[in-house]
């Protein structure tokens, strides 16, 4: 049994058939990158992992344990131990920097003092630390993919999902954002699914990297 | 380019000339006034005002009643807004609009169908009602759908993948506590500053629950003495509360103006085992607060001999009423749309506090101010004419009409008309064959929204009608004094065809939200 299991997982929007008895295995720490063109299912896959989809048909199993099978959503997301980062980042535009990484440690009822603790380290391990009361908007664009890294991991998930982060970056930013990720991961040790249309991000990332095309794994 | 330029500043300038005319000019006149006695500059009005022994009591009340209708909506409407956007709670789309019923009608619709059911319990239960109590259950009544309809409205429009990130993290309490309401706070806080204005500037309500308020005694000075200076003096500390309410309410918003990428998909909170307590809840709220008051009113309004002599003695006043509501609702159409075009430009803060001041105003502080400008021998052709009551409906509403036209035209991409102005079309052109057509739904909105607002006014309609011409909202109020109440009752009942066939139009008009699991 793998650390992740999907098996022959089903999902469609009305007519549209985004995820066709999809089976995909991945193991403990292990950086899986889905890989393929627009509309190919990767991440709806990604959201069904989340629990934010409920699949139709098939399981899907995380560490042993059912979290959604045919219809239902067994585990809700913020039981499945894993973190996300959005394409659109999705930081709060209302809190500071401090507050959306704290947001999800006040939900695990983290104590404040170690919660302010981790942030503050999780901050200077992406180089932060210094935007600490900054909101959203008042960030560059880099800075916003490391704060949403940043908040992603620092209630230390085991499994971390990613969907098309770097898509907006300049190639350079992507490589220093993508070597920053790879440092953490070695650190954390937590298992990445890693979402992209773009080879080049997929090489660099991957130690798998799965083709996707018309809702399956084809590679 | 510079046409182009020029025709735009004209257009923008008569409209705010229009907004000038209908509400500034009324204002400023009826301030002056209230500074001047026997031709000289003097305080004496606000002297007189101040030390009578009246007025603080009645200020007190003015804002005790509002503050307690403000706390009601806030405390039942932001949690019903909140569970009607985001909650499966089954039938919502059909308790949303049973509940705004009782809005789209003029408020004492409401008192007078509690006094009838207080009536059937026998003449000792009349006590709560006649007072504060009554007051505060009607007026709340009439003014949740503001809170409920602007909180489901703005959490509707809070994008789904911030809530969804919170998700990842926190059960669906925190993530409504901690990113949907505080991304909504800003519809909701307007919605509440709206509800407290509103009900401080009430007239009609507290006036036949007997609950002494400020905006009564300055219609009595009005209407019982005509004297304008200690009438407006007696007005005065509504209008600042007006705009002190409006700079509050900008004050907060600002920096707190949230946009959002919107899907036009929302998230649901899946119920689960609190489903059927919360629909028994909403059921019982809809009957308190809806069914029971205009069951009651309405139960006596079928028969054949009432509803005769209804259309008999207000037959004119209903046709009155349509024809006057139309023609201000499209006025207020036209005016909002280029308002909101302009603000959609860039031109927001001042334009928008502008329009909102004049909204935020009390009814009968308006139609003071447009009695005292237009009363004169040469403007007789305003002042005797329907000419002066659809002045003060585009004054008191232009903002709601210049609102959903913003919010419309803010879904419109800005790179259509930047196409259109690429490829030479002048502003007019861009406006007629881009804007416009783009906009049809949300034109009918505005005209809906301005007719139902127009139609349910009870203070301007009381004050500004010209002679015999009184609307229905007005001639219902004055014939409660001395008519049958199977009569008023039929009266009610026509009034309520008359606003509630728009709304029903609303509804189809305003699209349904998709839902995602």
């Amino acid at each position: 049994m793998s650390y992740i299991d999907i098996d022959r997982v089903s999902k469609s929007f009305g007519e549209r058939v985004a995820i066709n008895e999809l089976s995909l295995h991945v193991e403990k720490s292990e950086r899986v990158v889905l890989f393929g063109p627009s509309g190919c299912g990767k991440t709806t896959l990604l959201r069904l992992l989340a629990g934010l989809e409920v699949p139709e048909q098939g399981s899907i199993r995380i560490d042993g344990r059912v979290v959604a099978s045919a219809g239902k959503n067994l585990v809700p997301p913020e039981r499945r131990d894993l973190g996300m980062v959005f394409q659109d980042l999705a930081l709060w535009p209302h809190m500071t920097v401090q507050q959306n990484l704290m947001f999800g440690l006040n939900a695990r009822r983290v104590q404040k003092r170690e919660a302010e603790a981790r942030v503050r380290e999780m901050l200077q391990r992406v180089g932060l630390e210094h935007r600490i009361d900054a909101k959203p908007d008042q960030l560059s664009g880099g800075e916003q993919q490391r704060v949403a890294l940043a908040r992603a991991l620092v209630s230390r998930p085991s499994i971390l999902l990613m969907d098309e982060p770097l898509s907006s970056l300049d190639d350079e930013r992507k490589s220093m954002i993508a070597s920053d990720l790879l440092n953490l991961q070695s650190q954390f040790g937590f298992t990445l699914v890693y979402v992209t249309h773009d080879r080049s991000e997929a090489d660099m990332l991957g130690s798998r990297v799965c083709q996707m095309r018309d809702g399956r794994v084809t590679d | 380019m510079g046409r182009t330029v020029r025709t735009e500043t004209i257009v923008l300038w008569l409209c705010v000339a229009v907004v000038a005319v209908a509400g500034f000019a009324p204002i400023a006149v009826m301030t002056l006034e209230s500074f001047w006695r026997n031709g000289y500059f003097s305080l004496n009005h606000y002297r007189e005002l101040i030390s009578a022994t009246r007025f603080w009591p009645l200020l007190g009340n003015s804002i005790r009643l509002a503050l307690a209708t403000t706390a009601v909506c806030g405390l039942i409407g932001v949690p019903a807004g909140i569970l009607f956007a985001k909650s499966d709670l089954p039938l919502r789309s059909g308790f949303m609009w049973l509940l705004t019923v009782p809005f789209v009608l003029p408020p004492y619709f409401i008192a007078l169908g509690w006094s009838r059911v207080v009536a059937h319990l026998g003449p000792t239960s009349s006590d709560w009602l006649f007072g504060f109590t009554g007051c505060v259950l009607v007026l709340s009544s009439v003014f949740l759908p503001i809170t409920m309809l602007l909180t489901f409205a703005s959490s509707s429009n809070v994008d789904r993948r911030l809530e969804e990130a919170a998700r990842i993290v926190s059960g669906w309490p925190g993530v409504v506590r901690r990113v949907t309401l505080p991304l909504s706070a800003p519809g909701i806080a307007f919605s509440l500053v709206l509800v407290f204005l509103l009900a401080m500037g009430e007239l009609s309500v507290p006036s036949f629950l007997r609950y002494p308020v400020l905006p009564v005694l300055s219609f009595t000075q009005f209407t019982a003495s005509y004297n304008f200076g200690a009438a407006t003096a007696a007005a005065f500390p509504l209008a600042v509360i007006a705009f002190v309410g409006v700079l509050a309410e900008s004050t907060f918003l600002r920096d707190r103006d949230y946009t959002f990428r919107s899907t036009g998909q929302t998230l649901f909170i899946p119920l689960q085992r609190w489903k059927n307590p919360l629909v028994a809840l909403i059921t019982a709220l809809c009957f308190a607060l809806v069914i029971l008051p205009l069951g009651s009113l309405f139960v006596d309004a079928f028969s054949l001999a009432a509803m005769h002599e209804a259309i008999q003695r207000a037959g004119a006043s209903v046709v009155r009423s349509v024809m006057y509501s139309a023609m201000a609702a499209t006025i207020l159409m036209a005016l909002g749309f280029l308002l909101g075009h302009f603000m959609r430009g860039g031109r927001q803060r001042v334009l928008s506090g502008f329009t909102l001041a004049l909204f935020a105003i009390p009814g009968t502080v308006l139609s003071i101010g447009l009695v005292r400008l237009w009363n004169t021998p040469g403007t007789w052709f305003i002042y005797a004419t329907p000419a002066l009551l659809i002045l003060g409906f585009t004054a008191q509403y232009c903002a709601v009409t210049t609102r959903l036209s913003l919010a419309g035209l803010m879904l419109i991409p800005t790179s259509l008309d930047e196409a259109g102005r690429l490829s030479g079309a002048m502003w007019a052109r861009r406006l007629f064959r881009i804007s416009i057509p783009l906009s049809t739904r949300t034109l009918v909105c505005a005209w809906l929204a301005a007719y139902i607002l127009c139609l349910r006014d009870v203070p301007i309609a009381l004050m500004t009608a010209p002679p015999g011409g009184d609307p229905l909202s007005a001639r219902i109020l004055t014939l409660m004094a001395n008519g049958a109440p199977p009569m008023i009752a039929s009266l009610c009942l026509i009034m309520a065809i008359a606003s509630l066939i728009p709304l029903v139009i609303l509804t189809r008009v305003i699209p349904s939200r998709r839902i995602t699991k």
